[in-house]
């Protein structure tokens, strides 16, 4: 059996690509793959930790993150639609109409 | 299987989100049957008076004995209806002024009163989770429904834009707070708040790294939500580029519901942690919350980015109070639950706790009357032609508004008058319980910085009102058009900031009575 802390490092690294992701890549869409991708790691480690305690609280709280994700990814990607739409890129860099 | 019994008790916490999901559903459908140019007047208005009867409801309960509901997922407690109360106070206001404000630009939809009837049900929910995955969930539904709402306008590049911006920062920092709440599940075995307490004390001891990442992370993804310094890039360009009605809301409803999650959450889980560590952590993002939201907004010409800063500067005083509720008596236990029973035996520091939590509650109160207000003159001033130009919301367009429209320049000053914190209106009220009660915590030199930043502050407010009052109507100036709605929320907005800063009586009831939060 593999270890609960393996799982939990798993979780931890895809957490910190996430992050990074979210501010260093400039491409909208890899942007919010990212956010995903920290949701995901968030679900893992409750899922790590459930299995760990035996615990059913867990499990559930997954499918309430992947539900909510779903919700998002439906609003996140009319909004980038939106965008690309109005300024006819997806880049970061672009979206700077409104200034200090 | 053996199902959990649920009463009707159970769910009467939940009725004036249900009146809310309720009218939402009614305008949905109803959009149903409309064509492109049929009249939507009623639409604004059916939203008011929903807003109107939820809030009548909260209300009512304020005056509940504070009790678990739903097996401990949520709390009935007067603290969460006063909340809720707040809510339905800025989604009242906030229709009103919308509804001349889409008319204008042709784009009144059912589905906009209908997600700000969601947005607004999120938050008297958010207010009443008492469980860290019914909290996420219930964020998620404010945040994904004020996200559709910031680019709800689609013409333009600016709307897009706000609502890219919001939506990034807003699922990231959903994302921090989540992976905070499963690190607090792993150390404790539940994602009950209350269950928490004593779970906590032991993983404290054994864990301390688990323990802490996961409350820092929690506290990381609220002080985005709240827009604390250092978390608060998003703020100023979210604010510009939204919907001026829905800034409105973000600015008073959505910072109320997070700071009553956020407030929860710290005061629950705070008997199983050390209470120094949300002490510190609330004084420092209090610190530079005020100071930066202060000192960038001074240099603002545009009116609704200098109100995006403003709410910023608020969000800090706000910190301060929180803070506040942290403060202990060296070795006192930390305790803030059923706070009303206080004895005679009860610390200056537990009597500062209580009232530091009735000022937080009567301080956003005054906050969503006067922003909500200010948001409402700003945007029957501005015109979509001036938008792209980036020009809409200058200084310059306040310029003898006194002898235009002397109505909304009396308005605009008492909010203006309400922000700085100069009596009589009720942001010096909301303002003088917060500080005083954050000396009678001890936070002494935070409350001088607190005075200072806010004298500060008075400079740019009141540079609007000289505008206002004081310059000359300029060339060429656009006509102003009138609309009722919007005016009517003008005058109750004037009218709560101006009386309740002379009499708050009733609401000084009802804070003695929302300072209960539930206790065990």
């Amino acid at each position: 059996m593999v270890p609960i802390s393996y799982y939990l490092i798993l979780a931890a690294a895809l957490f910190c690509l996430g992050m990074f992701g979210v501010l260093i890549r400039r491409n909208a869409l890899v942007v919010f793959m990212c956010v995903e991708l920290m949701l995901n790691a968030a679900n893992l480690t409750f899922l790590a930790f459930a299995k760990q305690n035996g615990d059913f609280t867990g499990h559930v709280s997954a499918f309430f993150v992947i539900a909510v994700a779903a919700a998002e990814a439906s609003i996140g990607l009319a909004i980038v639609i939106a965008v690309f739409r109005s300024r006819g890129s997806i880049n970061i860099e672009d979206m700077r109409t409104m200034k200090y | 299987m053996n199902l959990p019994t649920l009463t009707s008790a159970d769910f009467f916490p939940m009725l004036p989100a249900i009146i809310m999901v309720v009218g939402a559903c009614i305008l949905l459908l109803s959009e149903v049957f409309l064509s492109a140019h049929s009249s939507r007047g009623y639409q604004a208005v059916l939203t008011a008076i929903t807003a109107v009867i939820a809030g009548v409801v909260a209300l009512k309960m304020v005056f509940e004995p504070a009790r678990e509901v739903f097996l401990g997922f949520g709390a009935l407690d007067p603290f969460s209806s006063f909340l809720t109360f707040v809510v339905c106070v800025a989604l009242a206001l906030a229709t009103l002024t919308s509804a001349g404000f889409l008319r204008k630009r042709g784009a009144e939809r059912g589905e906009f009163y209908a997600l700000m009837l969601f947005a607004t049900a999120g938050m008297s929910l958010l207010a009443i989770s008492n469980e860290l995955i019914t909290l996420f969930v219930n964020l998620e539904v404010l945040s994904i429904s004020t996200y559709a709402l910031t680019s709800f306008l689609r013409r333009g590049t600016r709307p897009s834009e706000a609502g890219f911006k919001y939506f990034i920062l807003g699922a990231f920092s959903s994302a921090v707070l989540l992976y905070g709440a499963a690190l607090l599940y792993g150390a404790t075995g539940t994602t009950h708040l209350t269950g928490m307490v004593l779970p906590l004390a032991n993983a404290v001891r054994t864990n301390p790294a688990l323990v802490y990442t996961g409350a820092l992370l929690v506290a990381a993804g609220f002080a985005f939500k709240v827009a604390a310094v250092p978390f608060h890039m998003w703020t100023p360009d979210v604010y510009e580029g939204a919907p001026t009605p829905v800034t409105a809301l973000m600015s008073a409803g959505v910072k109320a519901a997070a700071f009553a999650a956020l407030v929860r959450v710290f005061v629950t889980v705070g008997p199983g942690l050390d209470p120094q560590l949300p002490l510190t952590l609330f004084s420092t993002l209090a610190l530079l919350t005020m100071v930066a939201g202060n000192l960038l907004a001074i240099p603002q010409r545009n009116v609704k980015r200098m109100l995006a800063y403003s709410s910023i500067a608020h969000a800090g005083y706000l910190l301060l109070g929180v803070a506040a509720l942290f403060a202990t008596a060296p070795g006192e236990a930390f305790s803030l639950l059923g706070s009303t029973s206080l004895g005679t035996t009860a610390t200056p520091q537990a009597v500062a706790r209580a009232e530091a939590l009735r000022g937080i509650l009567f301080y956003l109160l005054a906050y969503t009357v006067t922003a909500v207000g200010a948001f409402g003159v700003v945007s029957v001033l501005e015109r979509r032609e001036d938008e792209e130009r980036g020009t809409a919301w200058d200084l310059e367009r306040f310029s003898g508004l006194a002898q235009r429209r002397p109505g909304w320049a009396f308005a605009m000053a008492a909010f203006m008058l309400s922000l700085a914190g100069i009596p009589p209106t009720v942001g010096f009220l909301g303002k003088l319980l917060i500080f005083r009660s954050a000396v009678d915590a001890g936070l002494i030199g935070l409350t001088i910085i607190a005075v200072l930043s806010s004298a500060a502050g008075v400079y740019y407010y009141l540079r609007v009102v000289v505008y206002m009052y004081m310059r000359p109507v300029p060339e060429g100036a656009h006509a102003l058009e009138r609309n009722w709605m919007t005016e009517f929320a003008l005058v109750v907005s004037t009218v709560a900031v101006v009386v309740l800063g002379i009499a708050p009586g009733p609401v000084t009831e009802w804070l003695v009575q929302a300072g209960h939060l539930l206790g065990r």
